[in-house]
């Protein structure tokens, strides 16, 4: 028993000098500031050292569907401007375990480390808590899925290449509107969560800006998975469509359930909706789900062509919009250090809010005067087990 | 250098502060789960209510944000705290993990606090600050370990009954503890608040209460460093695992949770019982040791006894029935001061449940009684207690955990003063005040002849040092009346002879004593009356030498031999032996353990060390 403590005690000062001596490696990084211009412009730019970028992703914990997808764009990203030459990246991504107190301490550790630009967090309520830290220390951060109002507002520092729910939804009411004659939808969400009920905030103006009549609210818990009773609720008002902002584990039996009990109407999805899963998950009762999307899965321009064939060879699965977003978000960073040809933070910035009609796999991209992104957003049917543009 | 570890630094510090909150209330044996909603009602309405950094400065926002927090942790304390606090651990963990709940929905549901999405705070808190606010709690909770309140929480933790017997108010004391937990809580929740950036009531969810709770174990809940060596090992290992290059993903989490098993396996104490535990030993100053019974110092709230001849103990037609079965049957009684009573009776004969109605543990079902001037039955136990009765138990009652000492010192409870306080001040007071109760207690330990063993654990002290050490325990509170369930059980002949002479000696003082033995010898030596109950009734009631030779006693150890051979062997060994000559004279020859036979079918005297655990 004693020796087992000894050894307790013995391993956590290990760990405590292991520590020190990993951080000290990080402060090796400030060295390298001096290196990050090159010669050269775009293509032809070649910077000596790699450029550090650190993400923040949740990779564990309840947001870790999103970051695995992210995590898997940014790897392949990563491996193909590797390929590519010139500009090399030192990605270091970093799992905030979706908990507030990881995210801030990453940020803050990747500030330190001296990393040119920081990618993520996942979350928007963590973009909101650990952006700051970025902006105080001049650091760019790019958000690759931070939906929600008010996160570029943090400061000049903070950019997003993801479409705001206030961009995205409008688009989806309005086309759903056209398409189906809507002029009376029950709206139902779970009410426990950021990013879901941001998404009905959405809803809810859109809705009323296209005046179609909202017969019934009805919320839920993120964590429910029986909507049965709720679903025949809805039923009674005899709406034209049910609109939907929840999370994809939620979305899954909601969907299954709605046509289990005979609602065929149209059932109109936020962008929880927007996941390979949901057709592969809830089959064939997903059909006739409509979902706007930043990111438009079927379109022919040809990066997204290569970045679906890429992205199944080397995963052997489907990229969703967050792998999309990610990946893209990797290579605009590429883009604005290449602008420049300079890895130094405040070039990084200056070329990011000059981003133009950049190709990438969500369209041409451009980032506005807030620093949000605006490229084509798409309407989305799920038709024959896949999304298609809804036209 | 500092600076780069700023962030972990102010983790470690708020979750140690939300640790404390755990801890406030483990200290005194409860389990709750409430914390997290202290920490969020606190946190959203100071977050709301507060006035602008930058309207009185950024500082005094935070501290009126702490006032508002701590106030309203406390108030919700209260309110759940009044109608939960009988409910003791699983229970009481169920009921304040839903009131954590509710108040999550509650919040989660309002417009003020921006529902799911949380509310925005501006960064206010430092490392600095948050360093200062955890010395500030640390310090609190340092400070009351010494003190009588925090005693009398560890005596709670270890044995409630025993504790109230002590005199300690357990219900106050709860209450008292839950209180500080939410005031800590709602601390804990105002200085997150003010570092994160923006709050939103899934930050204070179950997962967020049972972190705590981890954090206070694996820190440990007994040594008031615990719960900051639990949150700088939680909030390290993230750190370490990046720092030594482990992968993020599941492997992490997966390291983290093998890391906490191997703690909880192998440290069972928590982090804390790494660390090196000062023994507190009575002053050797002499008086403590030698000058045994006179000499009181004057600190202590010295008791004045009824004088001889008053009467002390008054039952009449006291009567306890357990659904139908009458353990006790209108016994009339009267103990008068000075005396020294011994009640004996066959097994199942209703003595303990006549002593445990005396000292007020068992309200009686028919009758009345009243012990020193007091109502009992009608009177919560630690009133009776302060009234002047002190007991032990048939099982040993002892604070396990606690070093002889210690529990004797619980034991003045009722004589000492609240030190608490005037300790955080460090006033000269509180000092003389803890010396007095220290050489109060040596003195007790010493009168039992345990001054040696005054630091060991009592859960580590041999079965008949355990009832010796629950004796001293009871003549620390001054006692005007004690009672003794089968002391010298578990004695050998020559322990149970001190035991004797103890007892003669302490109603030489002017204590009134009752107790039960099986030990007939020993009761007809040392009492000046005998009262023997049989079937929850007295038969006989005398002096010993008029017992020794009655009739019906002898009838009623005898007449049980069929289905009480215990004491069946009893009786022949005292009072009906053909060979070995009257009761009276063993009882002049010495004090013997007549019940040879007996010893198996007793609680059998424990030789197993019980440090074991």
């Amino acid at each position: 028993m004693r020796t087992k403590l000894t050894t307790v005690a013995a391993a956590t000062a290990a760990t405590v000098i292991l520590a020190s001596c990993g951080s000290g490696d990080g402060d090796g990084g400030g060295d390298a500031a001096a290196e990050r211009t090159g010669e050269g412009t775009g293509d032809s730019c070649t910077i000596e050292g790699a450029v550090p970028i650190g993400a923040v992703l949740s990779l564990t914990g309840a947001a870790a569907s999103y970051g695995e997808s992210q995590q898997r764009g940014l790897e392949l990203a990563a491996e193909q401007l590797a390929e590519k030459g010139g500009v090399t990246y030192d990605l270091t991504i970093e799992d905030d375990q979706t908990d507030p107190r990881q995210g801030i301490t990453l940020f803050d550790q990747f500030v330190s480390q001296d990393v040119s630009l920081i990618i993520g967090p996942t979350l928007s309520n963590a973009a909101v808590q650990a952006d700051p830290i970025a902006q105080e220390a001049g650091v760019p951060v790019l958000g690759i899925s931070n939906t929600a109002a008010g996160v570029t507002e943090i400061g000049d520092y903070i950019f997003r290449n993801s479409l705001t729910e206030s961009a995205v939804i409008p688009q989806t009411i309005a086309k759903a509107t056209e398409e189906y004659g809507l002029e009376n939808v029950v709206v139902m969400y779970s009410n426990d969560d950021a990013f879901t009920e941001s998404g009905y905030e959405a809803f809810a103006d859109a809705l009323e800006d296209e005046g179609v009549e909202v017969a019934e609210e009805i919320r839920f818990s993120k964590s429910d998975t029986d909507f049965r009773a709720l679903l025949t609720q809805a039923q009674e008002s005899d709406p034209d469509a049910l609109v939907v902002s929840a999370l994809i584990e939620a979305a899954i039996p909601l969907v299954t359930q709605a046509r289990e009990l005979g609602i065929d109407v149209p059932i109109i999805g936020g962008n929880g909706f927007n996941n390979p899963r949901l057709m592969a998950d809830a089959g064939d009762a997903a059909e006739g789900v409509v979902v706007g999307a930043a990111w438009n899965s079927s379109s022919d321009n040809p990066e997204n062509q290569a970045f679906l064939k890429d992205f199944e060879a080397k995963y052997d699965a489907r990229p969703d919009q967050f792998a999309a977003q990610a990946y893209a978000g990797l290579m605009l960073v590429d883009q604005a250090v290449r602008a420049n040809c300079s890895a130094d933070r405040e070039d990084i910035k200056a070329a990011l809010g000059e981003l133009e009609d950049i190709p990438t796999v969500l369209g041409e991209f451009s980032i506005d005067e807030n620093r949000d992104a605006v490229h084509p957003a798409v309407v989305q049917v799920v038709q024959d087990g896949a999304f298609a543009v809804l036209e | 250098m500092l600076l780069e570890y700023a962030t972990p630094l102010t983790f470690i510090a708020l979750g140690a502060i939300f640790a404390y909150s755990f801890y406030a209330v483990l200290i005194a044996g409860q389990l709750s789960l409430g914390q997290a909603g202290f920490a969020s009602v606190a946190a959203f309405s100071a977050a709301a209510l507060a006035p602008s950094g930058n309207d009185v400065g950024e500082v005094p926002a935070l501290l009126i944000a702490v006032a508002i927090g701590m106030t309203l942790g406390a108030l919700a304390a209260v309110v759940l705290g009044l109608p939960t606090m009988h409910l003791r651990g699983v229970f009481l963990a169920i009921a304040t993990l839903g009131f954590a709940e509710a108040v999550r929905v509650v919040l989660l549901n309002s417009e003020w606090t921006g529902g799911a999405q949380g509310l925005a705070v501006p960064r206010i808190l430092t490392v600095g600050m948050a360093w200062i606010a955890l010395a500030v709690v640390a310090y609190w909770f340092w400070r009351m370990g010494r003190s009588r309140y925090g005693r009398a929480l560890e005596a709670i933790r270890e044995d409630e009954l025993a504790a109230r017997s002590m005199g300690i108010d357990v219900g106050r004391h709860r209450l008292a503890a839950f209180v500080t937990a939410g005031a800590v809580a709602g601390l804990y929740g105002v200085l997150f608040a003010y570092y994160v950036r923006l709050i939103a009531p899934g930050d204070f969810d179950f997962a967020a209460a049972v972190e705590g709770l981890v954090t206070a174990v694996v820190g440990g809940s007994t040594m008031f460093l615990g719960p900051l060596l639990g949150s700088g090992f939680q909030t390290m290992i993230p750190e370490l695992q990046r720092a030594v290059g482990v992968e993020a993903g599941w492997i992490r989490p997966f390291l983290a949770s093998l890391l906490l098993l191997v703690v909880i396996l192998f440290l069972p104490g928590g982090l804390a019982s790494l660390l090196p535990r000062r023994t507190r030993l009575p002053a050797a100053s002499g008086d403590g040791n030698g000058a045994g019974d006179g000499n009181r110092p004057s600190h202590l709230a010295a008791r004045r006894h009824p004088a001889a001849g008053e009467t002390v103990v008054t039952l009449v037609g006291l009567g306890k029935e357990y659904g139908g079965v009458h353990a006790v049957r209108d016994v009339d009684l009267e103990v008068r001061s000075g005396e020294v009573v011994g009640l004996i009776g066959p097994n199942g004969a209703g003595k303990t449940t006549l002593v445990n109605m005396i000292s007020g543990l068992v309200p009686p079902s028919s009758g009345r009684a009243t012990v020193l001037g007091v109502p009992v039955g009608r009177t919560p136990v630690h009133k009776v207690a302060a009234a002047g009765v002190s007991r032990t138990f048939q099982h040993s009652k002892l604070f396990n955990r606690l070093s002889a000492l210690e529990n004797v010192l619980v034991g003045a409870h009722l004589v000492s003063r609240p030190t608490f306080l005037r300790r955080l001040l460090w006033l000269p007071s509180a000092r003389r005040d803890e010396q007095a109760a220290l050489e109060q207690a040596a003195r007790c330990l010493h009168r039992v002849g345990l001054a040696d063993a005054a630091g060991t654990r009592a859960s580590a002290l041999s079965y008949g040092d355990q009832r010796r050490l629950e004796i001293a325990r009871a003549l620390a509170s001054e006692p005007s009346l004690l009672i003794l369930d089968e002391p010298a059980a578990g004695m050998n002949h020559v322990e149970a002879s001190t035991l004797s002479a103890l007892i003669r000696s302490l109603a030489a003082d002017g204590l009134t004593i009752l107790f039960i033995e099986h030990n007939v010898g020993m009761v007809l030596e040392t009492c000046t009356r005998v009262v023997v109950l049989n079937f929850g009734e007295v038969i006989a009631s005398g002096t010993p030498q008029d017992i020794a030779s009655d009739p019906a006693v002898i009838e009623a150890y005898l007449g049980t031999e069929d289905d009480e051979p215990v004491t069946g062997s009893v009786a022949e060994g005292t009072l009906a032996d053909p060979t070995g000559g009257s009761a009276e004279v063993m009882a002049a020859d010495s004090v013997a353990n007549v019940r040879p036979g007996a010893a198996d079918t007793l609680e059998p005297p424990d030789t197993t060390p019980r440090n074991a655990s």
